[in-house]
């Protein structure tokens, strides 16, 4: 508790902090809560409120415009829970997570170990071309994509077609048994950049020490980076998966312009199953959309619930290595 | 030299800021004092017809001109974003004089009920314009007063066959006419691409847009032999057969419909891009060349020619092709397009100004745009206008019959429509699942269909019965239609 002591006066005694009034220690800290105020005011407008209303629009039967919005309890929840459309929309969400995060993961981290390599020319030229995609606007390469993926002439098509590997054109976006693989495979390209920076910024926490030291004791380069590399970045993985996870599970943008959910509800990803809902269906319902975020933003607490634990498990290893 | 320190820097910045916000603050009052001085001679008309902006500024134009000191104030508004501002305007009283409905979510009815609208001043001189049984109680008449009429026909659809004449004539198809029947649409639809090579189609359209695939699929269905009492702007929950009343997504005709459509998908006559197009972007290939035809409203030829000029010389249309070749549609009673604010000062004023859209030479003004179609179908004839429009709008005078309303006959009923929800997936998703080959089981899947709607509405009617509205299921039925005929006001009141 030293904290909650003051420095007592030449000669004086220690005034814990706490027998003091409320009132005296704020006024004593005033300028700390002046500052602060900026903070609180747009978190608590920006976050906290926006937060409050869903919870409370989530418990209302209302379009979000309508003046008459019936207090109707947990029912929109209740209907959630049995809307097929909604476990397939949290079922395709998850099967962009299970299958893009590991390949994102597992990919960046060998680019970047090839990019990590003082030697090797033109590496931040690298760098930087599969970093340009993450700057990239979404909703533009949702569209370009579109006419990249075109059957009727779209260059994958015509390079299929030219290479003699298929017959016919692919309607990439237009079936449903090739449209989800096609959106992960541009989520994977549009976001491969961040997840390699951060195995970058990752690799550069090994001291130069410890390779040197490597060598001495004779290890060559597949020795370095068995003994080494891997399990000095091992506490990184943890967070880079979860940071990677939680990021693929906001899709939204690039669904939308790609396909938005089709055909056949084949990519239909949880946001934009709330987006339909509150916003975009023939009668909006604001209500049962808040209900669906709601029951999603649960969702994404449990992965961030998970980051927390791995979180502290990475610094327990790294403290002991 | 005065030292600024942190704390009185932050002090003055927050003392200017909180300046700044006041005077703004200040200038914006002052600024809607402004408008509403100068409110005393601006009637203020907001709509959502962007393509019609010329020919309404040109009437408000010529409104001023007989009105001196008048001045019509015009906002075309985003459909999408209308019903929003609609909303924020009525409760904050700074709605407009007139203006349309759209995104509002509601019927009329209850708008009226909810105190939206002024009864329109001098009703008896836009009756006297109007055609006979254009209005109708609990759509346009409320309480035997007059708040609103249509501009638009209800005689018109959405399936018309538009074709690509080079391509159809190539091919051993009618320019002029287009393939009537459903086998010959086929036949000719294999023999363009054919022909095509890979570089052209037989057919083109949005499949990504399902809204708009359902209304396809919906009429061809009806030039199957399906017929609709029609609920406007309730789109499937508010189609029913007028015989019975009950829903008729499981029956014989959308069976056939859907049928015919996947038979397109499997003969490989569909432009292959179709599935990931909306209707403006199947139109804009269309007009490249690269497919024989695209179903579509009349409106298309006006946007080729707007968009796609050198393109307009190469259109033909046709009818909605049907199984027997003898198509009878049923379209909706006209709903009233505009509307007098009952926060309005000026009810007259802007009753005047909206009876000014009545009438044959507004409706020949109108078709000129070859937009919507004009509520007086024969001023089209000495129209202005692309040849396909004139046989466009001919094909609907033969081919489309008046449906009735179960709103005319009580509208409560759409207080029922308002309580139900949306039945996933809809009729458009299902024809996207068939298509896409998601489903197999056509007859399952829309009986499954039929039946939620079906209980959902039975659901709802109990809803709104419980709050002791007079509403039941044989508000939906009429007894009196008859199988291609018009449903006129007059049956209504039998």
């Amino acid at each position: 508790m030293s904290t909650m002591t003051r420095k007592a006066p030449a000669g004086g005694r220690l005034v814990p902090a706490r027998r003091r009034g409320l009132a005296a220690r704020i006024w004593a800290e005033r300028w700390s809560y002046v500052f602060l105020l900026p903070t609180v005011v747009l978190f608590g407008m920006y976050t906290i409120w926006p937060i409050v209303s869903g919870l409370y629009y989530s418990l209302l039967d209302w379009n979000g415009l309508g003046a008459e919005r019936p207090f109707i309890g947990l029912a929109n929840y209740r209907e959630a829970f049995g809307d097929p459309l909604f476990w397939k929309s949290l079922g395709v969400t998850l099967l962009i997570i299970a299958v893009t995060v590991p390949l994102r993961v597992a990919l960046s981290l060998l680019v970047a170990l090839v990019l990590n390599n003082p030697r090797l020319p033109l590496a931040k030229l690298f760098r930087t071309a599969l970093f340009v995609p993450v700057v990239t606007t979404t909703a533009i390469i949702g569209v370009v994509m579109g006419f990249i993926f075109d059957p009727a002439g779209g260059p994958v098509n015509q390079l299929l077609l030219d290479l003699g590997i298929v017959d016919q054109p692919v309607d990439f976006l237009g079936d449903p048994a090739t449209s989800l693989w096609t959106v992960m495979g541009v989520h994977m390209w549009k976001w491969f950049g961040i997840t390699l920076v951060y195995w970058l910024a990752a690799l550069q926490t090994i001291p130069v020490t410890v390779y040197e030291a490597a060598r001495t004791d004779g290890a060559g380069g597949w020795a370095a980076l068995r003994y080494v590399t891997l399990p000095m970045l091992k506490p990184f993985l943890i967070i880079i998966a979860l940071l990677t996870a939680i990021e693929t599970m906001q899709i939204f943008d690039l669904v939308l312009t790609m396909t938005n959910g089709g055909p056949f509800f084949s990519t239909l990803t949880t946001e934009v199953y709330i987006y339909q809902q509150a916003f975009a269906g023939t009668t909006p319902r604001l209500g049962y959309g808040a209900a669906l975020g709601v029951l999603f933003g649960v969702f994404t607490l449990v992965f961030a619930a998970i980051q927390a634990v791995g979180l502290r498990y990475a610094n327990r290893v790294r403290s002991s290595s | 030299m005065t030292v600024l320190g942190r704390r009185r820097f932050l002090g003055l910045s927050g003392a200017a800021l909180a300046g700044v916000l006041g005077a703004s603050g200040c200038s914006r009052t002052s600024q809607q004092e402004a408008v509403t001085t100068a409110g005393a001679d601006v009637i203020r008309w907001w709509d959502h017809f962007q393509p019609l902006k010329p020919l309404y500024e040109r009437m408000f134009a010529e409104y001023g001109k007989a009105h001196p000191g008048t001045r019509v104030e015009h906002v075309v508004y985003n459909p999408s974003e209308m019903g929003q501002a609609l909303q924020l305007a009525f409760k904050s009283n700074q709605i407009a004089d007139v203006h349309t409905v759209a995104g509002l979510g509601s019927s009329e009815a209850a708008l009226v009920a909810g105190g939206w609208f002024s009864p329109l001043a001098d009703p008896d001189a836009i009756r006297a314009k109007l055609p006979a049984d254009s209005l109708l109680e609990g759509l346009h008449v409320f309480d035997g007063k007059l708040y609103t009429f249509p501009v638009f026909t209800p005689r018109q659809y959405t399936t018309l066959t538009w074709i690509n004449r080079e391509l159809v004539e190539k091919a051993g198809g009618d320019p002029d006419a287009g393939p009537a029947t459903w086998d010959e649409f086929r036949a000719l639809a294999a023999r363009i691409t054919k022909d095509g090579g890979g570089r052209a189609y037989g057919w083109i359209q949005g499949l990504q847009f399902q809204e708009r695939m359902q209304t396809h699929v919906t009429e061809l269905a009806m030039s199957a032999g399906a017929a609709f009492a029609i609920i406007p702007g309730a789109g499937e929950m508010g189609l029913v057969d007028p015989r019975t009343g009950d829903y008729p997504y499981a029956s014989e005709p959308f069976v056939q419909a859907l049928e015919f459509l996947l038979s397109l998908v499997r003969d490989k006559v569909v432009f292959p891009a179709s599935t990931s197009l909306d209707a403006r972007t199947a139109r804009a290939r269309w007009a490249t060349g690269v497919a024989g035809m695209f179903f579509d409203g009349s409106w298309n030829i006006g946007v080729v020619n707007g968009q796609f000029k050198q393109f307009a010389g190469k259109v033909g249309v046709g009818p909605v092709p049907s199984p027997d070749g003898e198509p009878v549609l049923y379209g909706a009673p006209a709903q009233g397009q505009l509307f007098v604010s009952s926060k309005s000062r000026h009810v007259e004023a802007a009753s005047e100004l909206l009876a000014r859209c009545t009438g044959p030479e507004f409706s020949r003004a109108l078709a000129g745009y070859m937009d919507q179609v004009p509520l007086d179908l024969e001023a089209v004839a000495t129209a202005d206008v692309h040849p396909t429009y004139k046989r466009a709008v001919e094909l609907f005078g033969r081919n489309v019959r008046l449906a009735p309303s179960p709103v005319s006959r009580n509208p409560a009923v759409t207080q029922v429509i308002s309580e139900m929800k949306e039945q996933r997936p809809t009729l458009g998703e299902i024809t996207q699942g068939i298509l896409s080959g998601e489903i197999t089981d056509i007859g399952k899947s829309l009986r499954e269909h039929n039946g939620k709607l079906t209980a959902e509405r039975e659901r709802a009617t109990r809803v709104v019965s419980g709050k002791g509205v007079r509403v039941s299921l044989d508000d939906w039925a009429f007894p009196n239609w008859k199988r291609g005929e018009d449903y006129t006001a007059e049956m209504y009141r039998q």
